[in-house]
């Protein structure tokens, strides 16, 4: 469904980040990114999505190509984007904030009531808290309502950068829940993770980027036993305890 | 590294073009009138180009690095103007040399009306720069027995002969535009200097950090309107006549803003290749214009104004900067994951406890108490009379569901927010009616749930900026080089980021920047440091070493309040949990009664939590004495095989 072909990419002045990253996600897989901090996963996303125009390579969404094409056409294409930093309007309601989703919908008023009731109903946060101010939410309960903001175009394809982040042991089950959920329903999903047990745990495939490029991918099974993997950017939690002494 | 030895003669070479690029012209400057001295037009519109330059430089201190703009600044240069007026009426004394009262007249004023308005943040002090011109201009016209009204002042005529025309004047403005820029550059090397980009970039953050945000402003405000104040009198005797529209112009002050917004505001140069560019076209304006060039002038500035905003928001010189560095790109750094694994060892600077160990009503043992702490938003009550006690020298965990009230907790403990009820004591001193500054100073520091680094500054300069005290002599001290910048790489290479020291911040990935707001914590010599998070978004191989790190430092000393939902890590890394629900503590006792607890079970963790013990954390070695225990090195032979 989405491919990368020896994708170079990288930030203003600087230099490559990413040094040719060959990816795919198959239509109705979960695909899950690990890797050290800083090794251009977050950039692969935003590659993607189109807030950042690579320097080469090819990425295609269903046969289109989409790369260096703008976020909002991409977003058309029906790809979703969850950046990793808290992105909600803090002074708008969480409803609001959700129907901000919809924006490229807006005209389509019936459209958009219908989505907001399911991603409500998918979401159970978003229909109790939908007219507090985003900004007294906390950092937990965000993540969840950005989800739930992402699904108002009914994505194909949704990214999810970091979703674990700030949430406790109970939201972290009820975003697996979410994500299986949504992938059941028949949406591609594409994870970035440094909670490697959670991101491959609900994964079907994973992909080990280091240094700008994919070092690894493979099912997400193989990619947890894997004994070098586990024990550089796993912490040693997939096999044994990281070689002691 | 390889990497390095490729970088490193770019960046000398650039450093060498860099300085060519600024002597050049500097030397043009001063040859200029050796090598044409009679030409009269020119050296008059230089000299105002130069004075022009002066005030786009000092507006530039305040507004360029601190980030407060200032749209009145040329009160300071009519303040100048008046006073060596009034001095050279009233004593006889040579404009000149009333030069430096004029500035002390305008840092006067400066601190009055900073004192009011740099206290609060935002768009206040915008308008009141403004109110101040018109003020003082109102001032200035109706106080007529000290400055004649609107009538104007004349000046005496200047005593030198007739064959120097406005050389004189010339070499005043160059000599002053040199000590401001020297000023100038040499705020930029302190912490001082790094302390009002801190205020630019996050003031809440900066105030997290130990910088005393309403002190600074106002030095900055005051040290503006010094070298403009200066100028001003230098600008009244070359006019011979001052009166107070004249004096207090609107439109100078829209020149002195335009200048620094052309060159490129928050550099060291850009102001004043702005003001060269701004009054060379204000020149052209009005002597090719029509009507005198009044109406000619504004269309330029106008206009001016819109391109500058359309094509170079930055300003020219950022955009060269950065046009430069597109066509000479450097090397990626990636984290190398092997070295940033190994051990490392750091000696914590610690401070003497401020409060005398005798009192014993509160016991000795407890660093920090919070007693029914209550903070409202609206109708939801985010901590609800709460009560925290953290034991000196502990590890203690706060943990509980998303939305209990936990960074709200630690906003209300380091003064970014102010408690609706409730005390807060550190070390037994009562903490929360100070500001955030001074608690930092106490030695309370913390990190934050979604990093906050200053983005445009290098990491260096991030971890640089913190101070730990209040003294001048720690505010004044190099943030270049010298022992707080050699401070900072050391806490930089502990953490394996020395190689990013360059590096602007916002470059980092995430889990880097929360290593890089651990180094700047501990730049504060911290005693309490409360981390919001620490494992989130960071690599699990990175967190079993930030585990290792702040059991490290917890030895040295340093005690810890840890908020995580990495339940695992905070059982191994706490030796003290204390559970939080609905804004109070519902639980505490150690990891192991936790564990076991059955309302925190149900509060939090969820009844399945025992099916899936998570070992993320156990692979920490718990290293019992101070000699650190070696994780046998990674294989590198990895690393090194996918070249």
């Amino acid at each position: 469904m989405l491919t990368l072909t020896g994708v170079v990419a990288g930030y203003g002045g600087g230099g490559n980040v990413l040094q040719g990253v060959d990816l795919s996600c198959p239509a109705g897989s979960i695909t899950c990114v690990v890797g050290p901090n800083g090794a251009g996963k977050s950039t692969v996303l935003r590659v993607i999505s189109g807030l950042l125009r690579p320097r080469g390579g090819a990425v295609t969404f269903d046969g289109h190509p989409i790369g260096g094409i703008a976020p909002d056409a991409v977003l058309r294409l029906g790809v979703a984007h969850v950046p990793q930093s808290h992105a909600l309007f803090p002074s708008m309601t969480v409803r609001e904030n959700v129907l901000m989703g919809g924006f490229l919908v807006r005209r389509d008023r019936a459209l958009l009531r219908r989505r907001y009731q399911a991603v409500a109903d998918l979401v159970p946060l978003i229909g109790q808290r939908q007219g507090d101010r985003a900004g007294n939410l906390s950092g937990g309960q965000r993540r969840m309502v950005e989800i739930g903001r992402c699904l108002m175009l009914g994505p194909r394809l949704i990214m999810l950068d970091e979703p674990s982040l700030g949430l406790d042991p109970q939201g972290l089950r009820a975003v697996a829940g979410l994500i299986r959920q949504l992938n059941q329903d028949g949406t591609t999903v594409l994870l970035v993770e440094q909670n490697v047990r959670f991101g491959l745990g609900i994964a079907s495939r994973g992909v080990v980027m280091d240094s700008g490029v994919v070092r690894l991918d493979g099912p997400a099974e193989e990619i947890m036993r894997h004994p070098e993997i586990a024990t550089l950017y796993l912490g040693g939690t997939a096999s044994k305890p990281a070689a002691a002494g | 590294m390889s990497v390095d030895a490729a970088v490193a003669p770019i960046r000398r070479r650039w450093l060498g073009n860099r300085q060519l690029v600024v002597a050049i012209p500097l030397s043009a400057l001063v040859l200029y009138p050796v090598i044409r001295p009679y030409d009269v037009y020119e050296h008059l519109v230089m000299s105002l180009a130069l004075l022009l330059a002066i005030q786009a430089v000092s507006w530039n201190i305040i507004s360029g690095y601190a980030g407060y703009v200032s749209l009145g600044h040329s009160v300071f240069l009519g303040l100048g103007c008046y006073t060596a007026g009034i001095l050279s009426e009233r004593t006889g004394l040579n404009p000149f040399l009333a030069a430096p009262v004029g500035g002390v007249a305008a840092v006067v004023v400066a601190l009055l009306a900073g004192s009011v308005v740099l206290r609060t943040r935002g768009h206040a002090f915008v308008i009141i720069t403004i109110a101040l011109l018109f003020a003082t201009e109102v001032v200035a016209t109706n106080w007529t027995s000290l400055t004649n009204g609107s009538n104007g002042m004349w000046l005496p005529i200047p005593f030198w002969s007739n064959d120097f025309q406005y050389l004189p004047f010339y070499v005043f403005f160059l000599l002053v535009l040199f000590v401001t820029l020297g000023f100038s550059a040499a705020v930029r090397r302190t912490k001082f200097g790094t302390g009002l980009v801190a205020i630019r970039e996050d003031e809440g953050k900066a105030a997290a950090i130990g910088v005393n945000t309403t002190r600074y402003k106002n030095l900055a405000f005051c040290a503006s309107a010094f070298f403009s104040g200066v100028a001003g009198a230098g600008y009244a005797y070359l006019l011979g006549y001052i009166n107070p529209t004249g004096s207090f112009a609107i439109l100078a002050s829209v020149m002195v803003v335009l200048a620094a917004l052309i060159g490129g505001r928050g550099t060291l140069w850009g102001p004043v290749l702005g003001a060269f560019i701004v009054e060379f076209g204000n020149e052209a304006a009005t002597r090719y214009g029509s009507n005198g060039g009044a109406n000619g002038r504004v269309l330029v500035f106008g206009v001016a104004l819109v391109l500058v905003v359309l094509f170079l928001p930055a300003g020219l010189l950022p955009t060269v900067a950065s046009w430069w560095r597109r066509r000479h790109p450097t090397a990626v750094r990636y984290t190398d994951q092997a070295a940033a694994l190994s051990d490392g060892h750091i000696e914590v600077r610690m401070r003497a406890s401020s409060a005398s160990t005798a009192d014993t009503t509160r016991g000795p043992t407890t660093l920090l108490e919070v007693r029914g702490a209550t903070k409202r938003f609206g109708g939801l009550v985010a901590v609800d009379n709460a009560d925290l006690s953290v034991a000196r020298g502990s590890t203690t965990g706060l943990i509980g569901p998303n939305g209990s009230g936990k960074t709200t907790l630690f906003n209300l403990v380091t003064g970014g927010m102010r408690a609706d009820a409730g005390e807060i004591w550190l070390d037994q001193r009562r903490i929360d009616r100070m500001p955030p500054w001074s608690r930092g100073h106490l030695g309370l520091g913390r990190t934050f749930q979604v990093t906050r680094l200053f983005r445009g500054m290098t990491v260096l300069a991030n971890v640089v900026a913190p101070l730990p005290d209040a003294r001048w002599r720690t505010m004044l001290a190099s943030a270049v080089r010298g022992h707080e910048a050699d401070r900072a790489r050391e806490l930089l290479s502990y953490l394996g980021l020395v190689d990013f020291a360059d590096e602007p911040a916002g470059s980092l990935s995430y889990g880097q920047q929360k290593l890089v707001e651990l180094a700047q914590v501990l730049m504060m010599e911290p005693r309490l440091i409360l981390l919001d998070e620490p494992a989130g978004g960071v690599n699990p191989s990175m967190v079993a070493r930030m585990g290792q790190i702040i059991k490290d430092l917890n030895q040295q000393g340093i005690t810890f309040l840890v908020v995580e939902h990495n339940i695992p890590f905070v059982l191994d890394l706490c030796d003290h949990v204390v559970v939080f629900s609905r804004g109070r503590a519902i639980a505490q006792g150690t990891p192991a009664i936790i564990r076991n607890d059955a309302a925190v079970l149900d509060a939090y963790l969820g009844e399945d939590w025992a099916a899936s013990p998570e070992p993320a954390a156990r692979a920490v070695p718990r290293s019992g004495d101070n000699s650190p225990q070696h994780t046998g090195a990674p294989p590198v032979a990895f690393l090194a095989g996918g070249d």
